[in-house]
């Protein structure tokens, strides 16, 4: 079970089983991002084999740079996964109107070959 | 003496909106952080202006406060650093001051200025080398921040550095940013 609550500065990690989303949800500038991202890491290496099925949502409106660098890993264990084939899509959401978040999501699709779908949305409530 | 009111007609001249003086925590970073990006949503709409200006502190506090701890600089005399985000005219800029080893200046003057010769696409270019590049050892951060600051500001980075001691330096970095 991968469930990590979100902090002001690191986003929740959460893999919801009926829906075989992998959820990463608020902003990303921890203290230390390799660390912080460890768990994910481990929980892919582990139970990457064994899943046929997974859509990872990104909800990540700002992450600092080298959350980029565990990102990109992130999505490149999944595209490794992928070429074996396991059905994986992305799906990253941005807030309509911030450039910033479009363009971050771009450049992360460029860079993998994986279904990436990008979306907008209208965001009611404020960041925590 | 109390000398708070030259020291506040000094701050409005300069445009200093947000300022931090001394040892950068984590927690300092995301405080200090969260409230200029609150002040910015009161007074200008402009997105991604808003984006860059927080992007740009981040990376800035983090080089400083990762740069402390890998030189083993924590709860020394050259732990103390200074961040200001000042606005004049519609321009933003994040400057960040902290003591480096003189032994570090030449690597990083020629980091500065290898990216201040570079033009927006070439620093995406590098951005994405660098996001594939092995992680160092014992480096905290992903070797992006420079790039990504450079990224994102209106114009070339500008830095000095001034003598401290016989050891070390005191490094600033200026970084304009118009959200553009």
């Amino acid at each position: 079970m991968l469930s990590l609550p979100a902090t002001r500065s690191s986003p929740s990690i959460a893999w919801q089983d009926e829906s075989h989303s992998l959820v990463l949800k608020g902003e990303s500038y921890p203290e230390n991002s390799f660390e912080f991202f460890a768990p994910l890491f481990s929980w892919l290496k582990a139970e990457l084999p064994r899943l046929e099925k997974l859509t990872l949502r990104v909800d990540i409106p700002y992450m600092n740079s080298s959350s980029t660098k565990c990102m990109l890993d992130v999505l490149d264990m999944l595209a490794e996964r992928a070429a074996t084939g396991a059905d994986i899509r992305v799906e990253w959401l941005y807030e309509k109107g911030n450039d910033r978040a479009y363009e971050l999501a771009e450049e992360f699709s460029e860079d993998v070959s994986l279904p990436f779908e990008i979306k907008p949305v209208h965001r009611l409530d404020e960041q925590p | 003496m109390n000398r708070l009111l030259a020291l506040k007609e000094d701050f409005t001249r300069q445009g200093i909106l947000i300022s931090f003086n001394g040892s950068f925590s984590h927690s300092i970073i995301e405080e200090v952080g969260t409230a200029a990006k609150r002040y910015m949503e009161t007074r200008d709409l402009n997105k991604n202006t808003i984006t860059d200006v927080f992007a740009v502190y981040i990376e800035q506090t983090q080089n400083v406060r990762n740069y402390v701890l890998e030189r083993g600089l924590a709860k020394s005399a050259y732990d103390s650093a200074i961040v200001l985000i000042t606005a004049t005219e519609g321009l933003y800029a994040v400057s960040a001051g902290n003591p480096v080893l003189k032994r570090d200046r030449p690597a990083l003057e020629l980091r500065l200025t290898a990216l201040s010769r570079l033009d927006k696409a070439d620093l995406k270019q590098l951005y994405r080398q660098q996001l594939r590049a092995p992680p160092v050892a014992e480096a905290r951060g992903a070797g992006l921040g420079l790039i990504d600051m450079a990224r994102r500001a209106a114009g070339p980075l500008t830095w000095s550095f001034e003598n401290l001691d016989a050891t070390h330096d005191f490094f600033s970095l200026v970084v304009h940013v118009t959200g553009a």
